[in-house]
């Protein structure tokens, strides 16, 4: 089934969701970008027995980074193994390419990386995805190929005669990704990537993941270090409880969380008299002056307070020396998207 | 034009069918058990079996060519341990003690070959390919299989084929094809019926010590409890509780080796039933648990 048919099959799925708010936590179907969903989560509910691990989740994932947040225990493994075919759902379907994610088919799309960090110890590198190229279909001849082209993607072409035993973690997880992609999928899903790793080694394979990413790769990328995702992820899932608290780009997010005040830090030459011309704005929830020309400014509806305020700096001749939002990144707007869950 | 020059690329070839991944599965399993130096220790304990007899059966029928009688002087002495007659008898005693080999072996690789997929999350990277839990299944048998065809059945088969060819004719191979049949049976049912026990049991009970001691209990103390309660109870049925001597009783059967005089044609057409069912038991316990890796750890 082509996409193009299950869009048409599916109106409500892809036309009708642009106008929900991506941060309700319900069933809500939430595109994430223009190009055509590669992944679709359709209603899909997981139990374990009485535990529900993943609850009536409907999402779409397109070609570029997706960030997956959350707390330990929110559901992002399952959602993850549910993607690579892993778990079958126990409500609702995941269509990978248009087919189901547990088929054959599906996984010839997808490459896993899972969070694990001991596996073949005695085997080399090289020998581990060749096993997994062999594993795939590939010959004898196409998996050497193709494990040397993936061994070099990721930067492991010298060291892949070592034993595994030998990795350090940033190097295992190099491998690991490299048996993701020795099948060229379309869409890589990566568990928890950067765990353990030192700061050279994540910059290392954040710009392999967007380098893939500008590839035209779906990447699902999973993680609990929030302050990677900020640069990392074009669209973030946040995750609590079995459910999808909200989707979208971090700046989609934070404006639609009305109830938590945009936080600004704003360095003026006249704070004094910026501070008491905002002061009276409804827009500002309040301000704080620290040092000599700090404003910290809480702001509702930004979209409406910075066109206003560009104004007011242009007309009085107000001299800007730092215009900075402070809790537009994933940590912050994911504190407040599980304050906005818990009421709910 | 070095490697890394290369780069990623996208690859547009023809994948082979799914069938084909048993293949890596297998090898990789026979790769992982013949790094062990506990397997090399082993297999030279089967070896030795091995080279006993085929050093026997050549000194042997070159003695009978020098002194014709010399096989009634020293058959009595060595025909408990070697192969002297050729009788289908001293072929399954031969795959008896290869099995023991064996047994000892795969209580130690069971927990290298299935239990290591358990523990350490090798099943992630196996369910993830373009296979599903049927081809992973049947490649783990396949490897165990494989390991117990190779220290039992094919030893028993170069042994059959050296008789053969060192007697006065080759009528022995023609005559005794029954005896090859057996041979291939008997390691057939001692491959499938070991490889389905340690995989439900390793699946269940990855870990190397819990997994040995269990495997024991089921080859050493399974049998003592059947001899005592035949003792008890005066019912030779209760020698059927030892698996072991169930696949013994099928080879005898297939080698055509049954004592009837010692009821074992009764015990055998018991034993026809009860492996089948243990190993059905087995393999349905082993599908559980490879479906059972949905549950998160």
């Amino acid at each position: 089934m082509t996409m193009e048919k299950m869009s048409v099959m599916n109106p409500n799925l892809l036309g009708t969701q642009s106008s929900q708010a991506p941060a309700e936590p319900s069933a809500t179907t939430v595109p994430l970008a223009d190009h055509a969903p590669l992944v679709i989560f359709q209603e899909v509910s997981k139990w374990y027995g009485p535990v529900i691990g993943v609850n009536e989740v409907s999402i779409e994932l397109r070609p570029g980074i997706t960030g997956l947040l959350g707390a330990n225990g929110a559901g992002k493994t399952t959602l993850i193994k549910l993607l690579a075919g892993q778990l079958r759902p126990s409500l609702g379907d995941v269509l990978v390419c248009g087919v189901r994610a547990w088929s054959a088919a599906a996984k010839s799309h997808v490459g896993f990386c899972p969070d694990v960090d001991v596996f073949y110890e005695e085997m080399s590198g090289r020998a581990f995805v060749q096993t997994m190229a062999r594993l795939h279909g590939f010959d004898r001849r196409a998996a050497s190929e193709r494990t040397e082209e993936v061994l070099a993607e990721v930067g492991m072409s010298d060291r892949a005669d070592r034993r595994l035993r030998g990795y350090s973690k940033g190097m295992r997880q190099r491998i690991k990704l490299a048996q993701a992609l020795v099948h060229d999928p379309d869409i890589i899903v990566v568990d928890e990537p950067l765990n353990g790793i030192d700061p050279v080694g994540r910059r290392e394979l954040m710009d392999l993941f967007q380098s893939l990413g500008r590839r035209g790769k779906t990447l699902l990328v999973s993680s609990h270090i929030l302050d990677e995702m900020d640069t990392l992820a074009e669209r973030v899932l946040f995750m609590g409880r079995g459910r999808i608290l909200a989707a979208g780009t971090l700046k989609e997010i934070r404006d639609m969380l009305d109830n938590h005040p945009l936080q600004l830090r704003i360095s003026a030459d006249r704070s004094r008299e910026l501070a008491s011309r905002l002061v009276h704005w409804e827009l500002v929830r309040g301000i704080e002056l620290r040092g000599r020309d700090d404003l910290w400014v809480q702001v509702h509806r930004p979209s409406e307070f910075f066109p206003r305020f560009a104004d007011l700096v242009l007309n009085e001749g107000f001299e800007i020396g730092r215009l900075q939002t402070t809790d537009v990144t994933a940590g912050a707007i994911f504190d407040y998207v599980m304050k906005e869950a818990a009421h709910f | 034009m070095a490697i890394e020059l290369l780069g990623y690329r996208s690859w547009r070839g023809k994948l082979r069918a799914h069938g084909w991944a048993c293949w890596p599965i297998v090898r990789t399993g026979l790769w992982i058990v013949l790094r062990r130096k506990i397997f090399w220790v082993l297999l030279a304990l089967g070896l030795i079996n091995f080279l006993l007899n085929f050093a026997g059966i050549y000194i042997i029928s070159f003695l009978t060519t020098q002194n014709p009688n010399i096989k009634k002087m020293i058959g009595g002495f060595l025909e408990e341990l070697l192969i002297t007659s050729g009788k289908s008898e001293e072929y399954l005693d031969f795959m008896f003690r290869q099995g023991t080999v064996t047994m000892l072996l795969l209580a130690f690789a069971g927990s290298q070959l299935i239990g290591g997929d358990y523990q350490q999350g090798g099943l992630a990277f196996y369910l993830s390919r373009r296979i599903d839990r049927r081809h992973y299944v049947i490649g783990k048998l396949l490897t165990i299989v494989s390991l117990v065809l190779l220290i039992t059945t094919l030893p028993a088969l170069a042994l059959f084929f050296e008789y053969g060819l060192l007697s006065d004719s080759l009528d022995y191979l023609r005559d005794n094809m029954r005896i090859l049949v057996g041979i291939v049976s008997y390691g057939l049912i001692m491959g499938v019926g070991l490889s389905l026990l340690l995989a439900a049991i390793a699946a269940w009970v990855p870990r190397a010590v819990p997994l040995v001691m269990t495997w024991a209990c089921v080859f050493i103390l399974l049998p003592v409890v059947g001899e005592n309660l035949r003792h008890i109870h005066g019912n030779r049925m209760w020698r059927l509780l030892s698996f072991w001597r169930d696949l013994r009783l099928l080879g005898k059967w297939c080698l055509d080796a049954l004592v009837l005089e010692r009821d074992e044609d009764r015990l055998a057409y018991w034993a026809a039933w009860i492996v089948p069912a243990i190993c059905t038991l087995c393999l349905i316990a082993f599908i559980r648990r490879v479906r059972a890796v949905e549950v998160v750890r």
